[in-house]
């Protein structure tokens, strides 16, 4: 900004601020006066501006709702694990091992027992049904150990 | 008041309830308020008053013993005073085709005056604006003392003293001299 221009834009920006200085010392009679004296209508121009009032509280609301789920999506992402790559073949390993107790040849059925005959999706179903049941030992699914 | 108390704000729900329960004659001052703020900035009046209706209710800290009218008007002082800051540190590219004085300047590159001169408002229009406000009282000596010593940042019991006016018969011209910016500029002085 040049000197003069910096110098008008102040010297307009104190006008403006000593303009407001003079409106709000203004009586409300003189205010109301001189606005019908304008043309205008004091109670329409209060609703008009009573309506924008509650659209910004709308426009604020909806930002702090935006804020919020923002909020919530990052909290979520923050506390849900990401997924782990999964080795399928130490997974039929650690099924094998689960399968050979002789307390799983009792206990399981026939098509249960043949690992080899189950689909990789098949293995991770039983290895985590097996979790919760508390045969596998929480958090390992892959290490190949019970 | 205990001072801890003039230091408190007032909640979300307080401001809210202050604002609707405004008259008529405090809404139409907003109004006003928000037009000299918006003048000569690169925001409109209506913008300017929902923003700091939206900063107020927002968490922007309301003591207790300001009223809201006048929380409001400083809300939209500083609202007003970020958004000139905004233009004034804007980068503006400028085509050097676009006029042979902009191709001038490109010719006598590194010309401060490609980044600063090419603004959205030419130094012109701001000092021929201040020129325009002043000449609306060109037949009252007075009036274009007042309006020019508010330029100048004069405090008002040395501007009265300037003027030669008591203190009644000052406030009196000061309200005229607003009114008649008012009327040549109903929506607030556009540069």
């Amino acid at each position: 900004m040049t000197g003069k221009k910096h110098k008008a834009q102040n010297a307009l920006n104190r006008l403006a601020a000593a303009l407001v200085d003079d409106i709000l010392c203004t009586s409300d009679a003189d205010i109301l006066a001189e606005f019908r004296a304008a043309g205008g209508d004091p109670d329409r121009h209060a609703a008009e501006m009573r309506t924008l009032f509650e659209r910004s509280v709308v426009a604020a609301n909806k930002s702090k709702m935006l804020a919020a789920k923002a909020g919530a999506a990052r909290a979520r992402s923050a506390t849900t694990p990401s997924p782990v790559p999964i080795d399928i073949a130490k997974a039929r390993q650690l099924l094998r091992v689960i399968l050979d107790r002789p307390a799983a040849q009792a206990s399981l059925t026939m098509a249960a027992r043949e690992e080899s005959e189950l689909s990789d999706a098949d293995i991770l179903g039983l290895l985590e049904d097996l979790r919760v049941l508390g045969v596998l030992p929480s958090g390992d699914g892959n290490s190949g150990t019970t | 008041m205990h001072s801890g108390q003039e230091k408190a704000g007032r909640s979300r729900d307080d401001i809210a309830k202050a604002i609707r329960e405004l008259t008529p004659a405090e809404l139409i001052r907003l109004k006003k308020v928000a037009g000299y703020y918006a003048a000569g900035r690169p925001i409109w009046s209506t913008d300017l008053l929902q923003e700091a209706f939206t900063r107020a209710i927002d968490g922007r800290v309301c003591p207790v013993h300001v009223t809201v009218v006048k929380f409001l008007a400083e809300a939209m002082r500083s609202i007003a005073h970020g958004e000139g800051e905004k233009v004034e540190n804007r980068l503006v590219l400028v085509s050097a085709g676009a006029s042979s004085e902009v191709a001038r300047q490109a010719d006598a590159y590194p010309d401060h005056g490609l980044n600063a001169e090419q603004r959205m408002v030419s130094d012109e229009s701001v000092v021929e604006m201040r020129k325009a406000i002043l000449g609306l009282f060109a037949d009252d000596d007075i009036g274009q003392i007042i309006a020019e010593g508010m330029m100048d940042g004069l405090e008002g019991e040395e501007l009265r003293e300037l003027c030669g006016l008591d203190a009644t018969g000052y406030n009196s011209k000061r309200r005229l001299v607003r009114r008649r910016i008012d009327n040549a500029y109903p929506e607030g002085w556009k540069l």
